[in-house]
C-alpha cells in the first residue's frame, strides 16, 4: 500500500512548466529519493506533497486520503528544511514543542515525545538553549527532531544535509539511515547529491525538467539506466558514453570505432536494426586492462593519465575518437603509460538511442 | 621636523579649523535659542542676541509650562504638550501595529495583487500630503470625527501606513520564507505566526518604527491645526499660537523655553534609542 500517492499532478510559473504530468506511488515505510540537477522541480514536488506550493491539476493522496485541498497542517506530514528553519527566539524544548502547543496536545504527553525525540537524537543535553548557540550539526538534528515529535505519517526532507561540511554530511547520512530503519517510517527526501540518493533510498525518482525519468531501486538505476541522462547523472566517476553503429547477424554486435562489441545476453527493449546508430555507455568499472585472447570487446588505447583516489585509480585512455575512463586496480595503474589494451565487460552496458535518448 | 611632516600638521589644523567652524555655523541657531530661554526679559530687550545670560534663570521655562497665554487662555505650554500625548500614544500605537501587520501579509502570505498593492504603498509614501488635504477634510467630515480625538489618530494612522508598511515589508522579506512554511506545517495559522515567530523578531523594527512614528506625529503641525479641533490641539499648534499673540510686548525669553520644551520629546527619545535606530536600520542589510 502507497504512503503517498501522486498522480497527474502539473504546476507552471508563467509559461514555465515546473512539474508535468507527475505519477508517483511512494510506499509506506520506504525512504523514497527525489534525485535531480537543481530546476528540476524536486523541491517543488515536495512542497506541493506538504501543500506548500498550490498545483494546477493532479491529485495527492496521503494514508489512502485525498489530500490535495488541504492545508499543510491536516495532511499527517512533518518536513525538515534544509536551512533547518529553527525559530530563533525559541529554545530548542520551545522548538520541539511549538507544533505540539499549537495542536493542544496535553502538556505530559508533550514533554515525553520531546523527552523521546531528544534522547533519540541525543540532544537532551541542548534542550535549554537557543539555536543560535548550537553548531550546524546539532540544529540539523533539533530540525530532525521537530519533525519526529509530530508522529507523521510522512516525513518530507528538503535537502537536509546540504548546508553541512562533508565529513559531517556523512556522518547524518548514516544517522539518518539508521533512524529509518529504527523507526520505519515513511521517508521523502529531495536531493541532488546521488551519492546521497543511492546510499539512503530504497527507490528513487531521479527528475529533469519537470518530469520523472526514472523511478527505480537504486540497483535498477544504476544497472539499467532508463535513459541517457539518467546514466549520466547516477555514478561517479560518471559513465562513459561512446557512439556507436548496431551490427547484425546471428550474433548482435555493437561497432565501436573500429571494434566489435558482442551483445550476447544485452536484454534489448527493442528490436535492433542494423546499420542503426546508438549511444553505448558503460561504467569505468566495467572497462578493464586485458591481454590478448579475452572475448569480450576489445580496443588498442593510448594511456593518458592516472587519477589516484585511494581505493582504486581512475586511468583515462584515448580510444580511437573516444576518451574513455577505467576503475583500475592501484598497483596495475602504476606508471602506465603508452599503448594497452582495454576490455568492455558486455553484461554490463547500455545501450541508449541517440535521438529520444531512451534505453534501447 | 621634516618638511613632509609639517605640511602634515599644517594640513591638520586647517581641517580641524574648518570642522569648528562648520560645528559653530550650525549650532549657533541653537545656542542662541538656548541663552535666550535662560534671559530676563530685560536683558533680551538690551543686550546682543550672542550675550551669554548674566544670571541664568529658569524662570521662562516654568512660565512657558504653566501660564504664558495663548490668546485668552493662560495655562502654558503644558495643555498642548498633554493634547500631544493624548494623540501620540493612540497613533503610533495603531499605526506601527497595521504597518507590521500589513508588511507581515505582504511579505509572506500570496495576497492577490500584492504588486499592484506595494505599488501604491510606494506611491502614497512620496504624496506630499498637502495635495489631498481638502478631500481628506471631506472624508474625515463624512465619517463625523472631523476636530475631534478620533479624526487626528486616524489621520495620523492613515498617513503613516505607507511608510510603516513598506518599512515592515522589506523587513520580514529578509527573514527565511522556510520559518513561515516550517510553522504552517506545525499548525499555526496567519495570527499565531505573526505572533509567536514574526514579532519576538522584530524588536529592533518595531523601536525603529516607533521612534520615526512618535517624531513624526509629534512635530506634525499642519495636520493637528486642521483635524484635531480646539479642544487637542497639539504643542505644535499651541506654540505657534504663542509666538503668534500679538497683545502685549513679546517675550521672547518663554518663546525660546516653549520651543525647546516643544523639541525635547523626540530629541530625548533618539538620545535614549539611538543605539537600536543604528542596528535596526542596517539590521538585514548586512546579513543575507
Amino acid at each position: 500500500m502507497s504512503a503517498v500517492f501522486v498522480t497527474g499532478l502539473s504546476k507552471s510559473y508563467g509559461l514555465l512548466r515546473v512539474l508535468q504530468d507527475i505519477h508517483l506511488p511512494i510506499d509506506s515505510g520506504g525512504f523514497t529519493v527525489l534525485l535531480g540537477p537543481s530546476g528540476c522541480g524536486k523541491s517543488t514536488l515536495l512542497n506541493a506533497i506538504a501543500g506548500l506550493e498550490d498545483i494546477e491539476s493532479g491529485m495527492i493522496e496521503i494514508d489512502g486520503t485525498d489530500v490535495t485541498q488541504r492545508e499543510p497542517s491536516k495532511r499527517g506530514i512533518a518536513m525538515v528544511f534544509q536551512s533547518y528553519a529553527l525559530y530563533p527566539t525559541m529554545s530548542v524544548r520551545k522548538n520541539l514543542s511549538f507544533g505540539l502547543r499549537v495542536r493542544s496536545v496535553p502538556r505530559p504527553e508533550i514533554a515525553r515525545r520531546v523527552g523521546w525525540a531528544a534522547k533519540l537524537l541525543q540532544i537532551d543535553e541542548l534542550l535549554d538553549r537557543k539555536p543560535s548557540q548550537l553548531s550546524g550539526g546539532q540544529r540539523q538534528r533539533v530540525a530532525i527532531g521537530r519533525a519526529l515529535v509530530q508522529n507523521a505519517k510522512v516525513f518530507l526532507f528538503d535537502e537536509p544535509l546540504s548546508n553541512l561540511d562533508a565529513k559531517l554530511r556523512t556522518e547524518m547520512r548514516v544517522e539518518l539511515k539508521r533512524l529509518h530503519q529504527e523507526l520505519g517510517v515513511t521517508i521523502v527526501y529531495v536531493t541532488h547529491d546521488q551519492i546521497e540518493a543511492m546510499t539512503l533510498a530504497t527507490r528513487i525518482a531521479v527528475m529533469r525538467g519537470g518530469r520523472i525519468e526514472q523511478y527505480a531501486a537504486p540497483d535498477e538505476l544504476y544497472e539499467q539506466p532508463a535513459t541517457l541522462f539518467v546514466a549520466g547523472f547516477v555514478g561517479s566517476p560518471a559513465m562513459n558514453f561512446l557512439r556507436g553503429r548496431m551490427v547484425g547477424g546471428d550474433r548482435p554486435c555493437v561497432a565501436v570505432g573500429g571494434v566489435n562489441v558482442p551483445l550476447n545476453g544485452y536484454r534489448f527493449r527493442s528490436t535492433p536494426v542494423p546499420g542503426q546508430e546508438v549511444i553505448l555507455g558503460i561504467r569505468p568499472e566495467h572497462v578493464v586492462l586485458t591481454s590478448e585472447g579475452s572475448p569480450d570487446g576489445l580496443a588498442e588505447a593510448e594511456a593518458l593519465f592516472m587519477e589516484p583516489m585511494g581505493a582504486d585509480t581512475l586511468g583515462w585512455f584515448q580510444c580511437g575518437e573516444h576518451r574513455v575512463s577505467a576503475r583500475l586496480i592501484p598497483h596495475s595503474a602504476r606508471g602506465l603509460t603508452g599503448r594497452v589494451r582495454l576490455a568492455l565487460l558486455a553484461d554490463h552496458l547500455s545501450l541508449f538511442d541517440p535521438l529520444t535518448e531512451f534505453r534501447r | 621636523m621634516t618638511t613632509a611632516q609639517w605640511r602634515d600638521r599644517v594640513g591638520r589644523i586647517g581641517l580641524y579649523t574648518l570642522i569648528v567652524w562648520i560645528c559653530l555655523f550650525f549650532s549657533i541657531p541653537l545656542l542662541v535659542v538656548i541663552a535666550t530661554s535662560f534671559k530676563t526679559s530685560a536683558e533680551v530687550r538690551t543686550f546682543s542676541i550672542f550675550t551669554l545670560p548674566a544670571s541664568p534663570s529658569i524662570a521662562s521655562w516654568i512660565k512657558a509650562w504653566s501660564s504664558a497665554c495663548t490668546g485668552l487662555k493662560c495655562g502654558g505650554i503644558r495643555v498642548g504638550f498633554w493634547n500631544s500625548v493624548r494623540i501620540l500614544l493612540p497613533s503610533v500605537i495603531i499605526s506601527v501595529a497595521a504597518g507590521a501587520i500589513t508588511g507581515y501579509a505582504l511579505s509572506h502570505w500570496r495576497v492577490r495583487g500584492a504588486n499592484i498593492i506595494m505599488l501604491l504603498l510606494l506611491l502614497c509614501a512620496f504624496i506630499p500630503y498637502q495635495v489631498i488635504l481638502y478631500p481628506l477634510v471631506k472624508m474625515v467630515s463624512t465619517a463625523g470625527i472631523y476636530g475631534s480625538l478620533a479624526g487626528i489618530v486616524a489621520v495620523h494612522v492613515v498617513f503613516g501606513l505607507p511608510v510603516m508598511s513598506l518599512l515592515f515589508r522589506n523587513f520580514y522579506v529578509g527573514l527565511p520564507e522556510e520559518l513561515v512554511k516550517a510553522a504552517r506545517i506545525d499548525g499555526a495559522g496567519f495570527w499565531r505566526i505573526f505572533a509567536f515567530v514574526m514579532l519576538p523578531l522584530s524588536v529592533n523594527i518595531l523601536i525603529v518604527a516607533t521612534i520615526l512614528q512618535t517624531t513624526g506625529i509629534w512635530n506634525d503641525y499642519l495636520l493637528g491645526l486642521i483635524f484635531a479641533g480646539r479642544d487637542n490641539m497639539p504643542m505644535t499648534v499651541q506654540l505657534n499660537a504663542l509666538a503668534t499673540t500679538s497683545t502685549g510686548e513679546i517675550e521672547y525669553n518663554v518663546n525660546t523655553a516653549a520651543a525647546l520644551l516643544t523639541a525635547l520629546p523626540p530629541l530625548l527619545i533618539y538620545f535614549l534609542s539611538g543605539r537600536y535606530f543604528v542596528r535596526g536600520i542596517t539590521a538585514g542589510a548586512v546579513k543575507g
